[in-house]
């Protein structure tokens, strides 16, 4: 099939795939960022058994396939009596990944600055809740803009695990095995998606490399 | 011991008074409290539909089911070390193009790296299941997992050997090539021997992602450890727990080629 006959026949389908791939990954991204910023705040608070709960949950998510986790998600959770929709269980495990990858950038995003400054804003009296909201999250967020770029990348090409549950509308990947089992959809059908997901990456990454020049604490 | 280097962890917080001390404590031991009810209450669940029952667990008593587990096991390790060598010597080809000063081998090899990196696994994966296939090639099903996780990686490579490259101070090219070496001596047996020391830890992390990827080999029908999972779980009907004991051996593998990096980029630091 050459590429008029794919659009006059497929068009609309990949827009849909196209927003259903944008979609999952705006809802997985927020909630992922949500949960990171959870996970890091318990991970660095001073209560000893949150902070193992929380390097003990990184560890889980950081290192489990994602195929693995969705897997478990749809077929083993029915067997504790735990239904989800097909669009929830992706939903979850493209959103507990990332998340465990999110606090590791947000650690690291704090590891660079000096503690030093933490002395500083202390001896100027200022209390906890005040040295993290201006002092320690601004300056964490600022210099992970670039790595939490990566990872909005990263939860977009997560999401390619919809692909292996029925879902509807599908997405990018489960809209490209869907057309080339149904008729001989050839390298063109592969490459309309992979050009779809490739320029959605490239635009993510020039926007945060555009945020991260704008933001970046030069030291 | 070593001493541990002092993180953000340590420096948030001042040696607390008796007050903050006592407020830790109790809010340590409400923590426990409350870590120990969610355990108890995920272990309930299981009772409640029964999949604490022998008949679940016991097989993993038995030295066949974890020599098949051993098998997809050997399956996995096979795949993904093939896609990982694959990945580094096509990522270092396409990082070489990247560096090099030809204008239009370096705008390819751009495009390539860029491709790679934003395309998703499994479209890769799809592709040869699919679509290779329709111009009558046939691989071998070790092929059909190791070609696109490879091709998914190698972008992600090339961009991590570029970074050791760049690392490695200007001024000793500037010296090798006032000092008369070729261009190809120059990187080959002064930048780039360099710059591999620098990006091992990066290299194994990837190494972990490919072996993540891997994980989508049952597509394929290719006989890793989560294909053999599920051969074990036809054949005893135990799903729940086949499953599980295949998620925590995948995440103990990662967690160690995880640590494996952190301590060889401890020691090159």
């Amino acid at each position: 099939m050459d590429i008029s006959a794919l659009l006059t026949q497929y068009g609309d389908k990949y827009l849909q795939a196209l927003l259903t791939t944008w979609k999952l990954t705006v809802f997985s991204f927020a909630l992922a960022f949500l949960i990171g910023i959870i996970i890091t705040v318990i991970r660095v608070c001073p209560i000893r058994p949150l902070q193992l709960f929380g390097d003990f949950y990184v560890q889980i998510f950081r290192n489990i396939p994602g195929a693995a986790l969705l897997i478990l998600l749809v077929y083993a959770l029915p067997y504790l009596n735990v239904i989800l929709s097909y669009y929830t269980c992706v939903l979850i495990a493209t959103s507990l990944i990332p998340s465990a990858f999110c606090s590791e950038y947000l650690m690291a995003g704090m590891n660079t600055i000096a503690p030093g400054q933490i002395e500083a804003a202390r001896a100027l009296g200022m209390s906890f809740s005040k040295i993290m909201k201006n002092v320690v999250i601004p300056q964490a967020l600022r210099s992970s803009v670039l790595s939490l770029t990566n990872l909005l990348v990263a939860t977009m090409l997560t999401t390619a695990l919809a692909s292996q549950v029925p879902m509807n509308p599908m997405d990018l990947t489960g809209l490209v095995s869907h057309i080339n089992t149904h008729a001989v959809g050839g390298v063109t059908a592969f490459l309309i998606s992979a050009v779809l997901y490739c320029a959605t990456a490239v635009v993510i990454g020039q926007i945060g490399a555009r945020i991260d020049r704008k933001v970046r604490i030069l030291r | 011991m070593k001493q541990k280097q002092p993180t953000i962890r340590d420096a948030l917080y001042e040696a607390p008074g008796p007050k903050a001390r006592k407020r830790i404590a109790v809010a340590t031991v409400i923590s426990i409290l409350a870590l120990a009810a969610l355990v108890i209450a995920v272990i309930r669940r299981f009772a409640e539909n029964g999949q604490l029952d022998a008949r679940y667990w016991s097989i993993f008593t038995r030295y066949t089911t974890w020599r098949f587990l051993g098998y997809g096991l050997a399956g996995t390790m096979t795949a993904a070390l093939t896609a990982g060598v694959i990945t580094f010597f096509v990522g270092l080809l396409l990082m070489m193009g990247r560096i090099s000063s030809f204008k239009v081998l370096r705008a390819l090899c751009t495009v390539l790296i860029e491709f790679s990196r934003g395309v998703p696994t499994l479209l890769f994966i799809y592709f040869f299941l699919l679509v290779v296939p329709q111009f009558g090639i046939r691989l071998p099903a070790l092929w059909k997992v190791a070609a696109p996780v490879a091709i998914s990686a190698c972008g992600v490579v090339a961009e991590v050997l570029r970074s050791g490259v760049n690392a490695v101070p200007k001024g000793q090219t500037e010296a090798a090539l006032s000092l008369g070496m070729r261009r190809s001596s120059v990187f080959f047996k002064i930048v780039f021997p360099q710059a591999l020391r620098f990006v091992v830890p990066a290299l194994i992390s990837e190494l972990v992602i490919v072996l993540k990827d891997t994980t989508f080999a049952y597509i394929v029908n290719y006989s890793d450890l989560m294909q053999n999972a599920r051969v074990l779980i036809s054949n005893y009907d135990a799903l729940l727990s086949v499953y599980l004991v295949t998620a925590v051996i995948y995440i103990l593998i990662n967690y160690i080629l995880n640590k494996i990096s952190v301590a060889v980029a401890r020691r090159t630091r």
